[in-house]
C-alpha cells in the first residue's frame, strides 16, 4: 500500500470539473464534479460505459462538454487551448502507434515537443520494459504496446498523468511491472495521477482518493481508507418479522431464511449495539473490500436514481 | 498557434508517406514516359496510366494520412500531445495536400517540359494537361473534404467515383470544344478565353473545397 494522505496540500487543484454534462445518443454524463488535489493519486471506478473515459478526454480537451467548466493545472481546457497538455500525460486504452514505425521514431516524435524529456529516463524505461527502441509497433504484444505509450509518456516527465485503463488486458507480469513504475511516479510528491479502471484491485493498491462513477454520475468519492473505514457488511439471524431499526445508510444486501445480510455506508461505533437490540443476532460485522463497496454502492446509486 | 507544433506535425506526416508519395512519383513519371514512346496507343495508355496514378494517389493518401488515423486509433495519441485543434488542422490538411500535390506537379511539369522538347509533342496541348490536371486537382480537394466532413472511407469512395464520372464527362466536353480540341493540334501554345475561364472555376472550386475542409475541421467539437 502507499499512501499519501499525511502530505501537505497545496491550495490550488490539479484539475477541477465543475457541473460537467456531455450528451451522446445513448449515454450522458450528469453534472460531474471533481476536484483532484496536487501530489495525490486519484483512482477513477466504474463499470464499462460508466463515462470514466469521456470524463478523462474532456479533462484532455479531446471532448467539448456541453456545460461546465474544466480546469487542469491551473488552466482551462479546450480543443483550441494546447499549453496546458505540456504538463500532462494521457494514456488510454484505444490509444494506439503507429504501426510501421519503430519506438526510436516515436521517441524523436514526442522529444521533439516536449523540452521537459528525459532521455536518460527513457532509456532506464526501455530497459525496464524490456523494449527494443528499433523494433516497429505492428510487431508488439498488447502489453509491450502499453509500455511503449507510458514510456512516451513517463519520459517527458509530466506533471498530471491521467491514465484511462492503463492495465487492462494486461498479464500479471506486465501489470506488476506498469503499477510498480506507477508506484515509483507516486513517491514523487508534485506529481498528480489519475487513474481509471473496473479493477478496483488495481486502483486500491496506488490510490489516495477513490471515485465511484456509474451511468454518468458521481456516487460517491472519498479517501481510499476512510471509503473502506466507513463500509461494513453485518450478518445477522432474524426471525422473518423483523424490521431492521433506523441507521442511515444500512441497506438489506440478501436474505437466506433467516439469516439477513446487511450493509452500511457511515459506519460508526455502537451499531453493532443498536441491531442487537432490534430484536437480531448478530453472527459477524465484517469490513468490506473496495470491490464490494465499489458494488454497493453501484446498486445503491442505480435505486436511488430510479427512485 | 504553435508553428513549431505544426511544423513537427507536418514533417512527421510527410515522413509517415514517403513511401507512397515516392511511389505515386515514380509512377507517374514512368506513365509520362510511356506517352513518349512511339505510336498512338501508347499515348492513349500513357494518358490512362497518368489518371490512374493521380486518382490512386488521391485516394491513398487521403486513406493513409486522415482516415487512417481515425481508423487506426492514432489520433488520440497525437491529440494527447501539445497540439491545438487549429495546429493539428493546419498540419494535417497541408500535408495531405502537398503529399498529393508532388506526384500531380511531377507529371504536369514533366509533361510541360516534354511538350516543349518532345519531336513530335505539341505544345498547344499544355492548356489541355493543365485543364485536365486542375480537374483532378479539384476531384481530390472535394474527397479531402469529404473525408474530413464524414471521418467515412464509404462516402470519401463515393465522392471519388462520382468524380471519376464526372472527369469522363470533362475530357469528353474538351474533347468536343471546338477552340480547346482545336488548339490540342496546334504548333503555337496559347491560352484562349474558354480556356482560363475553366481554370478560375476549377480555381475556385479547388479554394472552395480547402477553405470548406479547413472551416469544418476547426469547428469540431469532439476530435475522437
Amino acid at each position: 500500500m502507499n499512501s499519501k494522505l499525511d502530505r501537505p496540500q497545496q491550495n490550488a487543484s490539479a484539475a477541477s470539473l465543475r457541473g460537467v454534462t456531455k450528451s451522446y445518443k445513448h449515454f450522458r454524463l450528469d453534472k460531474i464534479d471533481l476536484e483532484i488535489e496536487p501530489g495525490t493519486v486519484n483512482g477513477l471506478i466504474g463499470p464499462n460505459g460508466a463515462g470514466k473515459s469521456t470524463i478523462m478526454r474532456i479533462m484532455m480537451g479531446l471532448v467539448t462538454p456541453k456545460s461546465g467548466t474544466v480546469s487542469v493545472l491551473g488552466k482551462s481546457i479546450s480543443s483550441r487551448e494546447a499549453s496546458a497538455k505540456q504538463d500532462i500525460g494521457f494514456f488510454s486504452d484505444d490509444m494506439r502507434l503507429y504501426k510501421s514505425e519503430s519506438i526510436a521514431f516515436h521517441m524523436q516524435f514526442v522529444r521533439s515537443l516536449f523540452p521537459s524529456w528525459d532521455e536518460g529516463y527513457a532509456q532506464q524505461l526501455l530497459d525496464r520494459f524490456g523494449l527494443i527502441a528499433q523494433q516497429k509497433v505492428k510487431g508488439f504484444s498488447h502489453g509491450q504496446r502499453v509500455k511503449a505509450l507510458l514510456l512516451l509518456i513517463l519520459a517527458r516527465r509530466p506533471k498530471l498523468l491521467i491514465l484511462d485503463e492503463p492495465t487492462n488486458g494486461l498479464d500479471p507480469v506486465a501489470k506488476q511491472e506498469v503499477l510498480a513504475e506507477l508506484m515509483q511516479i507516486v513517491n514523487d510528491e508534485t506529481r498528480t495521477i489519475l487513474y481509471s479502471s473496473h479493477n478496483t484491485q488495481d486502483v486500491e493498491q496506488i490510490s489516495d482518493t477513490i471515485t465511484f462513477i456509474d451511468r454518468g454520475r458521481v456516487i460517491a468519492s472519498n479517501n481510499r481508507d476512510e471509503f473502506l473505514d466507513r463500509w461494513r457488511r453485518f450478518k445477522l439471524q432474524a426471525p422473518q418479522n423483523w424490521q431492521a431499526p433506523a441507521i442511515d445508510g444500512l441497506r438489506p444486501e440478501s436474505t437466506f431464511g433467516n439469516l439477513r445480510v446487511m450493509t452500511l455506508d457511515r459506519y460508526e461505533t455502537g451499531v453493532e449495539d443498536q441491531l442487537q437490540s432490534s430484536g437480531a443476532t448478530l453472527e459477524s460485522s465484517e469490513a468490506m473490500t473496495l470491490e464490494e463497496i465499489f458494488i454497493a454502492a453501484v446498486s445503491r446509486g442505480r435505486e436511488e436514481k430510479q427512485q | 498557434m504553435n508553428t513549431q507544433a505544426i511544423q513537427i506535425l507536418f514533417l512527421k506526416d510527410l515522413f509517415l508517406s514517403r513511401w507512397p508519395m515516392f511511389g505515386y512519383l515514380v509512377g507517374g513519371l514512368l506513365s509520362v514516359m510511356v506517352t513518349c514512346l512511339p505510336g498512338e496507343s501508347a499515348g492513349f495508355i500513357g494518358f490512362i496510366l497518368m489518371i490512374t496514378v493521380t486518382i490512386a494517389a488521391g485516394i491513398h493518401l487521403i486513406g493513409a494520412l486522415l482516415l487512417g488515423e481515425s481508423i487506426d486509433m492514432t489520433r488520440t495519441f497525437i491529440m494527447s500531445l501539445p497540439i491545438s485543434l487549429l495546429d493539428y488542422s493546419l498540419a494535417k490538411i497541408s500535408v495531405v495536400l502537398v503529399a498529393f500535390l508532388i506526384p500531380w506537379f511531377g507529371m504536369l511539369a514533366s509533361l510541360t517540359i516534354i511538350t516543349f522538347v518532345a519531336p513530335e509533342a505539341k505544345p498547344g496541348i499544355l492548356p489541355f494537361l493543365v485543364l485536365l490536371f486542375l480537374f483532378m486537382l479539384g476531384g481530390f480537394c472535394l474527397q479531402l473534404f469529404t473525408a474530413v466532413v464524414t471521418e467515412s472511407v464509404g462516402w470519401t469512395i463515393v465522392v471519388l467515383v462520382l468524380g471519376n464520372v464526372t472527369l469522363n464527362l470533362f475530357l469528353k466536353m474538351l474533347y468536343e470544344h471546338p477552340v480547346i480540341s482545336k488548339l490540342n493540334k496546334s504548333e503555337v501554345l496559347s491560352w484562349p478565353p474558354v480556356v482560363l475561364q475553366i481554370i478560375a472555376i476549377e480555381a475556385i472550386v479547388i479554394l472552395a473545397a480547402l477553405g470548406l475542409t479547413f472551416m469544418f475541421q476547426i469547428r469540431r467539437k469532439d476530435l475522437v
